[in-house]
């Protein structure tokens, strides 16, 4: 049996391809007889490496152990780790780690204070968004309700001043009425207490302009006259007063 | 003197009539006291003692008119009684009519008019004379039971038609002298 020299190529772990050239067989067979003859080769090639890395493994605990000599106490370990303990975290990186902490403690407390400012912004924005539309709505209802009112309180307001307005018309106009009335009877009553007192007038004003000035020795025969006028009335008077 | 003169001239009696000058009640009543002073003169003068006489008393115009007038001796008791029981009768039974004036009459207008009351309405009329400011001219006659105004305002009232024509014709003749500025175009 020929066989060719199968071209093993392992890529990323586990993959490897052949090529097989036989001369009796199926290209079908030679490639079956191939794969199983590759698959031992590579299970012994794992075995011995690990075997050779266990031995290595051994070979070095036994020059560990070598070089370091007795073995110490468990309580010089824990003390020695301890110590490295202290040796490694010091009072300085302590303090440095607290800064770090404080800084990243810091770090966050300014994000989440500007993450809280910026969403209290954004929720007072929206608050401010959401108070305005909703006054500006109130606000319209009750301009239009108050629009509504006024335009009722105007049309009752016109119609009281019609009203008034056509009672004030007839008030005024029983007014001039009866002030006419009473003009014109007031002006009668005048006339007439002016015809009656007229007399009065004339005589007074006589009496003031020429009363010094008249003498009764003037008036007798006036007096006479009037006397001889009712000279009849005087005599029937006198005769039966005594 | 006097009284015997007058006394010489009485023909014969006539009833007596008041002077001119007494006018009034008031005169009258003054014209009866002096009668009956002059009456108790004379019976003081009667029983006096011969040269002792006093003086006989002065008379009085009106006392000396009313003998004088009438033709009576006021030395004689008869013409004295008789004086005396005319100006007793005519105190209490004499008419009597007031008259009012604007100003005090004087003596010579209250004679024209006494003589005139008592030769038109009746002999023995007597006056009395009241003063009324007010009437600016004439008078205002009171008889027992009425009054009668014949002053210059009653007057003035009779005639009102005729002042309130004359007014009205004053005022259209204003009227027509001064014309309204809007009638003027």
């Amino acid at each position: 049996m020929s066989l060719a020299v199968p071209r093993v190529r392992l890529l990323c772990g586990a993959r490897f391809r052949t090529n097989l050239h036989s001369n009796t067989r199926t290209p079908n067979q030679w490639s079956r007889v191939g794969r199983q003859a590759m698959s031992i080769w590579a299970l012994v090639l794992i075995l011995t490496a690990i075997l050779a890395l266990g031995g290595v493994f051994v070979w070095l605990a036994l020059q560990v152990s070598a070089v370091r000599g007795p073995k110490r106490s468990e309580q010089d370990t824990l003390d020695g780790a301890a110590q490295d303990v202290e040796h490694i975290f010091n009072e300085e990186f302590r303090e440095e780690l607290r800064n770090r902490g404080r800084l990243h403690f810091e770090k966050i407390l300014g994000e989440n204070a500007m993450f809280l400012q910026q969403d209290l912004r954004l929720t007072t924005s929206q608050l401010n968004e959401y108070m305005k539309g909703e006054i500006s709505r109130e606000l319209k209802e009750a301009f239009l309700s108050y629009q509504g009112a006024i335009a009722d309180a105007k049309q009752l307001a016109v119609e009281s001043i019609e009203r008034t307005k056509t009672a004030i018309d007839e008030e005024r106009q029983s007014l001039v009425g009866q002030l006419e009335k009473e003009v014109a009877e007031e002006k009668a009553r005048r006339i007439k207490q002016f015809e009656e007192r007229m007399s009065e007038v004339i005589n007074h004003y006589v009496l003031e302009a020429i009363g010094n000035q008249i003498d009764l020795g003037d008036q007798l025969e006036y007096i006479l006259a009037e006397m001889e006028a009712h000279k009849a009335e005087i005599l029937e008077d006198v005769r039966h007063g005594t | 003197m006097e009284l015997d003169s007058h006394a010489a001239s009485v023909a014969g009696k006539q009833q007596p009539k008041l002077p001119v000058l007494v006018f009034g009640i008031v005169e009258v009543r003054r014209l009866k006291r002096e009668l009956e002073a002059l009456e108790d003169f004379m019976r003081q003068a009667s029983i006096r003692e011969p040269g002792k006489q006093p003086a006989l008393p002065r008379l009085s115009r009106m006392l000396d008119a009313l003998a004088t007038d009438n033709g009576r001796n006021l030395l004689q008791d008869a013409d004295r009684q008789e004086l005396h029981g005319f100006v007793q009768g005519i105190e209490h039974s004499a008419p009597t009519i007031h008259i009012s004036f604007a100003s005090d009459p004087s003596s010579a207008f209250v004679a024209k008019l006494v003589t005139w009351l008592r030769g038109n309405l009746h002999p023995e009329m007597l006056l009395q004379i009241g003063l009324q400011p007010a009437i600016a001219a004439g008078c205002i006659v009171r008889t027992p039971n009425k009054v009668l105004d014949l002053s210059l305002r009653q007057n003035l009232i009779g005639q009102r038609p005729q002042l309130i024509a004359a007014l009205d014709a004053l005022a259209a003749e204003t009227q027509v002298a001064s014309p309204q500025p809007g009638a003027v175009a």
